[in-house]
């Protein structure tokens, strides 16, 4: 029988004393008591459960109840409101007291967590469902209300096991008919296979032609598919993994976006710098990894994870780092993550909005702050448990972000340049070499959507197939990998179980071989019951698939269980060139390995351009620019992120040399330096740069003003300007409209212009082509909401030595103020017409030429330790940028604007590139000027002895009022 | 004299390599050591003179933080960790690690035996998370050997749960024998007085770390390895920048090191 263990927390606990502010912000007072509940099924030795309830909880701040019985309460309650998990969702806490329980020679127990709240006080049944919804998300939680006169007649909360019981026991792979008309294939493609009763598996996302050309390969073969074999094609050409619309003929370009734009530049770029070429490994791995010095390469790779996070922000965050993180270890021979990044684009948390997915009207979509608090927990959870710094990131705010939230995660990973006499980034798996799988077991997980019934105490809520990560089950194994197996030799090759789950890995590893058999009844599950094909497609997370020589395996297996992570041999790659899978001892899945990887059929595109612009506005002059300047810097794109940083460890590996907040008055950085070596003098930059906006204007415009940003923001922090990498992550929408396709190229074309011209290789991309909600607004009427086409560039570089690192914080009084590079009337889709709610027309133009001079020369000025302190002017121009200086240093700025030839407003909102604010000791203003003689730099003023910024003819503002406005805005957040 | 450290690994531990790198900065031999090999080599324990519980997410903080690694080592290790503490030994638990010594009840008000948990390092009153720099005061009544010479400390904090929390009458104790090891401070030096962000999670008496009645086990929430090289500084930028006008030399060292450096010292390293 079950029990639960009930752990009642002390009246100040954090947790309550939050609930209770949650509350009061919804103007109820009420006092709460946390507990945390662990329900326990199959132990029923009193003595094990008393020793676990001993173990479970600290005595100095807690009590611990096994009920039954359940005990008289003495404080009075008025709801208790219980949040668990659905049957199947991950639930770390009940693994982690699944190892307890083992500890204590119960391991067939299971056990399965949840959280008790006793709210006592003036409140409603509605407060109750609406704290539920702060607190609970329907997809993935179970919810539980109580008053408490029901409480005391149940005897307490229901004993609820969430276990999933699957009813498909003994399943096996169904054969598919595709003899149907073109209508039917469409369907199928559409909506997936047909089950007996009639219902579709979910969808496939097969074009007709693609459904045709696997009825075409099996015509030939003489034989009708397997669902399984229609579901591994689908995985290995879905947009996802082959990248359909950067790899298809595009009007002309006979290439595609991809090879013609992206690789050229890297290509080009690599052969202009010959033997100065720092790349090692691009686009064909993982991640991208370049140089960091004579013994080290440094990796990485952006991810994005938008569509699970617009239905479960935290989930899908989580997954979105663990995620990358193992695309760090799946690098080469395997990388130690040392670095993650973040970035969120968002609609503004303070508004509320009423869209649904439904026509009905019973779905509404997430409000825009549950889906920033869920995004943001999610990536302090997974980064900050696994050991890793996140120093870098964003967050970008647009309206349209709204039903389709953009969630960034990035990793960057350290690996030896030789391991064992080999080169750390090449792998490759080798016929005979066995295939392991390693980590968490496979569940039905994240299988396009499925959902599946299964069986709860609590009327059998549905299971669901959103996933949350378990950083510690692939901290665990990470840690092996990386710290220990790694460089004993034991493995020829090593991929991450992302998209596609086994199906992926082992059909890309087995490229190296030529073939592979797998045996799919030995792979370990989660719970008996699922069906070969979902098996073989799982999405289950916290996995990777080695390929060992079989002289290795048994140790390799035998250490991995010593540090508690489960490896499991679950075939053997071939040089057959077949792609093999067996289930029962018969064959269910045998398809050549070329058409998996080269039967797609090309479907060439064609594409449109015509942009419709609005005019330059023509806005009032303002009259007081104090007030105006406050409210700019409130806005959300502009305003401190602080909440985030310091919730984020930065710290951790001990490397963290430029942080996320900088200069006494802690402003939030646009670039930070991290050493992932601690022995040597070199840093890690890392940068970012994006304009989703401008795309309103010119998508050339939006990609080049973010390449040019992320470029601009590593430059002033001190990167070797010789030494910057790049990566891409497109994140478009309506990707098969020919007009949004013609703004693709263009986007293309500029970073492409631009990367070659400084000489700035990509190393990675990664892209997400259908951002589009669509659903009905609150009358019922259908709407599509498109987030605007945006490019993200991440920047990563070296810098030689820490020392030369150089941060936004005026130093000294005295200290002259210069802006580098040039300020002309373009305000066009900047922070300045937003608040006016205008586009404009003169988006920033990129000079490049010019840029690139001024990025070598400053990096040489860097060199020489010329520079206090710089900051590369973005969101809201000139004006911003001087604020944040005054707040970081907490020192006043004395400025005068008139050089720039510009009105007042142009001068301080344009958002032209290629700008760098700087402050120059007066000791080094020689060396400075005669540096950047014959570049356009112009002396702005000094750093002040006052409390102010004071920008002559303009304003005066005090830094007080300056720095309440830049951090009020997420002040309670 | 030689030293050597064992520095604790798995399940989630994740500062042990820089943890490691502390101690040799200081010429102590560092060994990082995974928790089941421990358990099944315990001996290990007897052939060196410190040991580390370094910080990290063990378990995830599931059931709380430090404890289900705390139930861990009490089921596998908990007669050879009391044969440690009670040699001439140094023992150091750093943020995940100090909340996985308090589960153990190796830090006892004088008069209790090990293993009495009767203080507790539990959620932070603001419920998150929180990564910052701040400022601690070494109490002077406290002799432990950790803690020789040091007064002030500026090092960061990186936690979930660092509240300390315990009876009144443990809290008497603790003061009274010397046990306070470190208090949050505000900048100018007084104290914090539960005032956030200088107390950075409501800790009680501003608690920052404690010792057990030997002053020789030692537990603190900051990390004392983040902060002992002073590129590692939250103020280094500011620092660096006035050292080089002035064209004084910038010390390689911050204040974190001392911890590690009063251990090598212990042993005549």
């Amino acid at each position: 029988m079950a029990h639960r263990i009930e752990i009642l927390a002390h009246p100040q606990d954090g947790r309550a004393l939050q609930i209770q502010a949650m509350l009061a912000r919804g103007g109820r007072k009420a006092s709460v008591q946390v507990l945390d509940v662990y329900t326990i099924d199959g132990v029923d030795n009193p003595a094990v459960l008393e020793s676990l309830a001993q173990a479970l909880h600290n005595p100095v701040t807690q009590k611990a109840h096994i009920i039954p019985p359940q005990p008289a309460l003495k404080n009075v309650f008025t709801y208790a409101l219980e949040i668990g998990f659905l049957p199947g969702v991950t639930d770390n806490v009940g693994h982690t007291v699944q190892e307890l329980l083992s500890l204590l020679s119960a391991p067939q127990a299971q056990a399965y967590s949840s959280r008790l709240y006793l709210i006592s006080g003036d409140v409603k049944e509605s407060d109750i469902t609406t704290l539920s919804h702060q607190l609970a998300n329907p997809l993935i939680n179970r919810i539980h209300v109580k008053s408490a006169a029901q409480f005391q007649n149940d005897g307490g909360m229901d004993m609820v096991v969430p276990k999933v019981v699957l009813n498909n026991r003994g399943a096996v792979a169904d054969e598919v008919d595709l003899g149907g008309s073109d209508a039917e294939l469409k369907k199928l493609g559409q909506d997936g296979i047909p089950n007996a009763d009639g219902t579709r598996r979910g969808p496939l996302g097969l074009s007709l032609l693609y459904v045709q050309a696997i009825r075409d390969y099996f015509k030939k073969k003489g034989r009708a598919p397997r669902d399984i074999e229609i579901e591994m094609l689908a995985q290995s050409w879905s947009e996802h993994c082959k990248h359909t619309i950067f790899a298809s003929p595009i009007d002309a370009i006979k290439d595609g976006i991809y090879r013609h734009y992206i690789k050229r530049a890297t290509n080009e770029i690599r052969a202009r710098r010959g033997d100065k070429d720092f790349c090692v490994s691009v686009f064909s791995d993982n991640a991208g990894g370049i140089i960091f010095d004579e013994n080290w390469l440094i990796t990485d790779k952006v991810e994005t994870h938008n569509s699970p996070s617009a239905l479960d922000p935290f989930g899908g965050a989580i997954t979105g780092i663990v995620g990358v993180n193992r695309d760090c270890l799946g690098f080469g021979q395997g990388a130690k993550p040392v670095m993650n990044r973040y970035g969120f684009c968002l609609a503004d948390p303070r508004k509320q909005v009423d869209y649904y997915r439904d026509a009905a009207r019973t779905q509404p979509i997430l409000q825009p702050r549950t889906i920033m608090d869920g995004v943001i927990a999610g990536v302090n959870h997974g980064g900050n448990c696994s050991g890793i710094p996140t120093p870098q990131g964003f967050v970008y705010f647009d309206e349209r972000y709204v039903g389709k939230p953009l969630v960034f995660a990035g990793t960057i990973g350290l690996i030896p340049r030789i391991i064992n006499g080999k080169p750390g980034h090449e792998k490759s798996a080798r016929a005979g070499d066995l295939i392991v799988m390693v980590g968490g077991r496979v569940g039905r997980d994240g299988i396009h959507g499925a959902t599946f019934s299964s069986v709860a105490l609590d009327e059998g809520s549905p299971a669901t197939a959103v996933q949350i990560g378990d950083p510690i089950t692939q901290k665990k194994f990470s840690d092996a990998i990386v710290k220990e197996l790694r460089d004993k030799g034991w493995y020829s090759a090593i991929t991450d179980n992302g998209a596609g789950g086994l199906s992926s890995s082992v059909g890309e590893m087995a490229q190296g071989s030529g073939g592979f058999v797998v045996d799919l009844d030995k792979v370990p599950l989660k719970y008996p019951g699922m069906s070969p094909w979902e098996i073989w497609i799982s999405e289950s997370q916290e996995r990777m698939t080695l390929a060992v020589p079989p002289e290795h395996a048994d140790k390799l297996i035998a250490h991995l269980a010593k540090r508690g992570s489960e490896a499991t041999v679950i075939g053997t790659f071939t040089d057959s060139g077949h792609a093999v899978v067996q289930w029962q001892g018969e064959t269910i899945l045998d398809l050549d390995l070329d058409f998996i990887h080269d039967g797609v059929p090309k479907t060439p595109l064609t594409t449109t351009y015509a942009p419709q612009l609005e005019n330059e506005p023509d806005l009032k002059t303002p009259s007081d620019y104090a007030p105006l300047l406050n409210t700019l810097l409130a806005r959300p794109n502009i305003a401190s992120k602080e909440f985030i940083a310091v919730q984020y460890d930065h710290e951790v590996q001990g490397g963290a040399v430029l942080k996320p907040l900088q200069g006494p008055g802690r402003v939030y950085a646009n670039a930070t330096i991290t050493k992932p070596v601690l022995t040597s003098p070199r840093g890690v930059v890392l940068s970012q740069g994006l304009c989703p906006r401008m795309s309103d204007i010119d998508t050339y415009a939006m990609a080049a003003n973010a390449l040019d940003m992320a470029v601009r923001n590593a430059v002033a922090a001190g990167v070797d300007y010789d030494h910057l990498a790049l990566l891409d992550n497109f994140c478009w929408c309506s990707s098969d409209e020919p007009e949004r396709l013609g703004q693709l190229k263009r986007a293309a074309q500029a970073i492409y212009d631009l990367a070659v011209f400084y000489g700035t290789p990509f190393i990675s991309g990664k892209d997400s082509m259908f951002n589009d909600f669509k659903g009905y607004d609150a009358t019922g009427k259908p709407i599509k909401i498109s987030a605007p086409p945006t490019v993200l560039i991440s920047s990563i570089g070296v810098i030689p030595h820490v020392d030369q690192a150089i941060s936004l914080a005026p130093k000294e009084v005295g200290d002259i103020v210069y802006l580098i590079g040039v300020t002309k009337d373009e305000l066009g889709a900047g922070e300045y017409y937003d608040m006016h709610n205008v586009t404009g027309r003169n988006a920033p133009v990129v000079d490049a030429a010019l840029n690139h001079k001024i990025y070598r020369q400053y990096s040489r000025a860097a060199r020489d330790y010329l520079i206090a302190s710089a900051l590369g002017v973005d969101y809201g121009g000139l004006g911003a940028a001087l604020a944040k200086k005054a707040i970081a240093g907490q020192r006043g700025l004395d400025i005068d604007l008139s050089g720039l030839d510009l009105p007042a407003d142009k001068a301080m909102f344009s958002e032209s590139a290629g700008r760098i604010l700087v402050t120059v000791a007066p000791a080094h203003r020689k060396a400075f000027e005669k540096m950047f003689k014959g570049l356009p730099t112009l002396m702005l003023g000094h750093v002040a002895y006052s409390n102010k910024l004071n920008i002559k003819n303009i304003l005066q503002a005090d830094i007080q009022k300056l720095d309440e406005a830049y951090k009020g805005t997420f002040k309670d957040y | 004299m030689k030293a050597q450290a064992l520095i604790l690994a798995g399940y989630g531990l994740n500062c042990e390599e820089e943890t490691r790198h502390a101690f040799e900065t200081v010429g102590v031999a560092g060994k990082i050591i995974h928790i089941n090999d421990l358990s099944e080599n315990p001996n290990a324990l007897d052939e060196v003179q410190i040991l580390a519980v370094p910080g990290g997410f063990s378990y995830g903080d599931d059931t709380g933080s430090g404890n289900a690694f705390a139930q861990k080592m009490k089921l596998g290790l908990w007669e050879k960790l009391q044969t440690f503490v009670a040699r001439d030994t140094l023992t150091i638990g750093i943020c995940n690690g100090c909340q996985i010594l308090t589960n153990l009840g190796l830090l006892p008000p004088k008069g209790h035996d090990y293993g009495e948990r009767l203080v507790a390092v539990t959620y932070n009153l603001t419920a998150r998370y929180g990564c910052r720099w701040v400022d601690v005061q070494a109490q002077a009544a406290n002799t432990s050997p950790w803690l020789k010479g040091i007064s002030r400390m500026r090092i960061p904090v990186a936690h979930g749960e660092g509240r300390f929390m315990m009876d009144e009458v443990v809290l008497q104790d603790l003061q009274q024998s010397g046990q306070i090891a470190l208090e949050y401070i505000a900048p100018d030096g007084q104290p914090a007085n539960g005032q956030f962000p200088y107390n950075p999670n409501g800790s009680m008496a501003d608690i920052a770390g404690v010792t057990d009645p030997s002053g020789r086990v030692l537990a603190l929430m900051p990390h004392p390895e983040r902060g002992m090289f002073t590129w590692q500084r939250d103020d280094y930028m500011e620092l660096k920048d006035r050292a080089r006008r002035n064209g004084t030399p910038l010390p390689e060292h911050s204040d974190g090191l001392h911890i590690f450096a009063n251990a090598a010292r212990y042993f005549g390293v």
